[in-house]
């Protein structure tokens, strides 16, 4: 008899565990009045620990920004380069967006959807002051990028290009592995987004320089469950509100203006609905 | 009557059967997934490359790291544990120096040290140098071989101490000098009692080499990550690294059953089909040792030379000399070291080292958001939470699935065993990943933070090494007692919980603190999925500083080292006040 309590006791419990809600993003958020975002907390300046030990960047203020819109509490869940896509895509969505400097890609779009772009960049190579002098000299150097992203596969056909048919980019795990690679030695370039390389090389000013052009577009977006179109859309509607009222150009001057540590001029605008 | 049914075989066999179609018909049918498998990955050329070829070229890795690294480990071992005998004093504290330091600290904290932080010890020509030659690889490979051999070396002085210091007197008053005693006694006897352990050494080995992805090695676990993350295919990428990974762990573990049955003790006219391959298997090595047995019987001391010719003895007279000379430059190595370390330590940027240190112990306690862990509980006190809370969980599930698996009924002990084998088969790692990303979320749909995730990922994976201490306890029991038990009339769970798991929890104790210990040490993986644990809070810390890797690397790892040592210690304890018949033989 006692086995047949615990089995039956067991049963419930699993069942009490799959009753876990599930539905639409938007009924959810609006009910709950949290919204779960994913955002990194190592690429600077997009999402890292301050010295006061408060996680803060660029992508955490826009998080921020849209939950105080939305009148919601914002709740802050850790994603790296692995875990960003996939945290949206599981059946009811880890978080319920992700801002994690992620570029908008057709690729992804078929697993997640995206929200319009909110961060124009794009990539390109980190070195030493001096050591490039020419962007063919890139082609034979030891390259490092990240592990999970794009990066590192842009960069490696980028070098096919250039004319070495079996270059040398190893994939680091994070912003800062990667970043370390360069500062020791190990690699002689680094090459991922340009404004997270401009993150890291103010760690040490004057020591390193971006070199060539652009070799990539790298439009972010918000990363938002698969056709939950009710959630696009109050995200799509609030980046443009944040945008028209200006306080997108003050967030962006906190991290990127001509006083900040990582000037990045803006250029581009965002996709504005009459 | 239900309970004499339920103790024929066939009835067994049935239920089991019975369970496995429910289980499969519930993941089957009834249990909606909402994914959609696409295995076409691995054989197609996606976008991004091939990813079969992806994950072969990780899994050679893999395997080219292991056996590197447990050649490294056993060469490690052998010298240390020997070293570990030495009467000399300085090579005594010297290895035992090497094996207390390194098997109280995480791997992945070595890892880190050697990676991130020895290369800044290097003038920068060598340090470019050694940046050529596959750093990383190499960093890996010594790193695991350095870690297993700390752990290798206690097995085999352990494994030596247990020879019975009678069978050496004997030996002696029979005449055999000390090497033939070693050739003849000591090592046969020894390698019987070290070949089990030092195999699960091995296996650990294997699983722990999944930790150098997080240094930038494109091994298994790398290629592994580098799937999901470009092809978004989470649970086709987690199965097909967790079914290589208990491919090579079951490999492993056949290899070294076979092994253990060459070196069992039986009657040759009684030999079992398996002696028989493994005798096949072993025939080279048998055939080797037969020759160089037949080669030393030639160069043997006649036992009628009495006199010593001068030659003879001015070579031993060099010999003892030369032996002293190396002591004395041993020492005065061990002094340089030793001067080196300190002059290093005292240049440490201490105030970086002040600065964090509040940090690295409680992370941003008070003052963090309601929506984190704790308020923002972490770094070594979120380690040893997490420490405390997995220990506890998984001392119950180790209590269940131990005695499960010395069960009789089949319905008990197959799950058991099944959990137990393919848990410790897994890396750790991957445990973690899984839990976090696809069993919680997918399977049992609830949304959990990352430090719960890993607590609970930490607590299946200890349960099933605890089992195995449990389960070693209860078989250590007579089984005049049980009988006894019976006899008085006592059902199963009585003669369980009054007289089987009181002595063998006694018994138990040590293993269990240093259950305990490993699974602190291992909380370290949490890292992987942004638990601000200890050594999650190295890495923020790092990332802000950035110029100082030597001095936080290093506070962090004393810091797990002082929790672990005297964990150690109190462990050690323990054991002698259990069991004090235990001794030390010299060599």
């Amino acid at each position: 008899m006692r086995v047949l309590k615990i089995t039956a006791m067991a049963a419930l419990l699993v069942l009490a565990a799959s009753v876990a809600f599930a539905g639409p993003t938007y009924d959810r958020v609006m009910s709950t009045k949290v919204i779960k975002a994913g955002l990194s907390n190592q690429g600077i300046p997009f999402g890292f620990i301050n010295d006061k030990n408060e996680w803060v960047g660029f992508d955490v203020d826009m998080a921020t920004e849209i939950a105080k819109r939305l009148g919601c509490k914002l709740e802050k869940v850790v994603v790296n380069n692995n875990t960003r896509i996939s945290f949206v895509q599981t059946n009811p969505p880890k978080v319920d967006m992700v801002l994690s400097n992620m570029t908008h890609k057709r690729v992804r779009d078929e697993k997640i959807d995206f929200s319009i772009t909110y961060f124009f960049d794009g990539q390109k190579f980190l070195a030493r002051k001096g050591a490039v002098k020419d962007v063919k000299d890139l082609a034979n150097m030891k390259i490092g990028s990240m592990q999970g992203t794009t990066s590192i596969v842009n960069a490696k056909a980028y070098l096919q290009e250039l004319g070495n048919p079996n270059p040398q980019v190893t994939g680091y795990d994070g912003e800062v592995a990667m970043f370390e690679a360069l500062n020791s030695g190990r690699v002689q370039a680094i090459s991922t987004d340009s404004t997270l390389l401009l993150g890291y090389a103010a760690k040490v000013p004057g020591k390193y320089e971006l070199v060539g052009d652009f070799i990539s577009d790298e439009p972010y977006g918000i990363g938002l469950p698969q056709d939950d179109s009710a959630w696009r859309d109050t995200i799509n509607f609030t980046l443009q509100d944040i945008w028209k009222d200006g306080t997108y150009k003050k967030i962006y001057d906190k991290w990127f203006g001509p006083n900040s540590d990582y000037p990045f001029p803006l250029t581009s605008k965002i996709e504005m609905w009459p | 009557m239900f309970k004499r049914y339920f103790e024929k075989i066939w009835v067994q066999n049935v239920t089991l059967l019975v369970l496995t179609a429910l289980m499969v018909y519930y993941f089957a049918f009834v249990f909606e997934f909402k994914y959609d498998f696409d295995w076409a990955v691995f054989t197609h050329k996606g976008q991004y490359g091939h990813m079969g070829l992806l994950m072969l070229e990780g899994l050679n890795t893999t395997l080219t790291i292991t056996l590197y690294s447990s050649i490294i480990a056993l060469a490690m071992g052998t010298v240390f544990g020997l070293a570990r005998l030495s009467k000399f004093k300085p090579v005594y504290w010297f290895a035992t120096c090497y094996v207390e330091l390194f098997r109280n600290t995480p791997l992945l904290i070595q890892l880190f040290f050697w990676n991130f932080a020895l290369p800044y010890a290097f003038p920068e020509d060598l340090r470019l140098k050694l940046f050529d030659m596959h750093f990383e690889f190499w960093c890996a490979t010594v790193g695991c071989g350095i870690f297993t051999g700390a752990f290798m070396a206690e097995i085999i002085r352990a494994g030596i101490q247990s020879i019975p210091k009678g069978l050496l007197e004997a030996s002696y008053s029979s005449g055999l000098t000390f090497s033939q005693t070693l050739r003849k006694v000591i090592l046969p006897l020894a390698f019987r009692e070290i070949i089990p352990p030092l195999g699960s050494e091995f296996l650990n080995n294997m699983k722990n080499t999944s930790l150098a992805m997080t240094i930038g090695v494109t091994e298994l676990c790398w290629s592994m990550t580098e799937v999901y993350s470009l092809t978004y295919r989470t649970f086709e990428a987690f199965s097909v690294a967790t079914l290589v990974y208990l491919a090579m762990s079951l490999a492993i573990a056949g290899i070294l059953y076979i092994v253990n049955e060459r070196l069992k003790i039986m009657s040759p006219d009684r030999t079992t089909p398996l002696r028989r391959v493994a005798d096949i298997l072993f025939w080279p090595l048998d055939f080797l040792g037969r020759k160089l047995e037949y080669v030393f019987w030639y160069f043997r001391k006649s036992p009628d030379q009495r006199t010593i010719s001068p030659l003879r003895q001015s070579l031993r007279v060099v010999g003892k000399q030369t032996i002293l000379s190396l002591k004395i430059l041993f020492v005065a190595t061990l002094a340089y070291v030793l001067y080196e370390v300190g002059t290093a330590v005292y240049h440490f940027n201490w105030e970086i080292i002040w600065a964090n240190l509040k940090t690295l112990l409680i992370w941003r306690f008070p003052d963090g958001d309601d929506t984190e862990f704790f308020l923002g509980l972490g770094g070594l006190a979120g380690s040893l939470l997490m420490a405390v809370i997995s220990i506890v969980g998984s001392f119950l599930i180790g209590l269940v699935l131990g005695m499960g698996r010395t069960a009789k009924n089949r319905v008990f002990r197959i799950p058991s065993l099944l959990y137990i084998e393919i848990i410790r088969g897994i890396p750790l790692i991957l445990v973690i990943l899984w839990f976090y990303q696809a069993i919680l979320p997918v399977v049992f749909k609830v949304d959990l933070d990352a430090f719960w995730a890993a607590t609970i990922a930490l607590t299946f994976f200890f349960g099933a090494y605890i089992a195995e201490t449990v389960r070693g306890g209860i078989e250590n029991i007579p089984s005049g007692q049980v009988e006894a038990a019976k006899a008085s009339g006592l059902t199963y769970f009585q003669t369980m919980r009054k007289i089987i798991l009181p002595q063998a929890l006694k018994q138990m104790l040590p293993a269990l603190v240093g259950m305990f210990i490993a699974d602190f040490k291992d909380t370290s993986l949490a890292y992987i999925i942004g638990v601000m644990e200890l050594t999650r809070a190295a890495y923020a810390v790092n990332n802000r500083i950035m110029v100082h890797p030597f001095e936080i690397y290093t506070t962090v790892a004393v810091l797990y080292f002082v929790f672990s040592y005297f964990m150690s210690l109190y462990a050690k304890r323990l054991e002698r006040k259990l069991s004090p018949e235990a001794m030390r033989i010299e060599m």
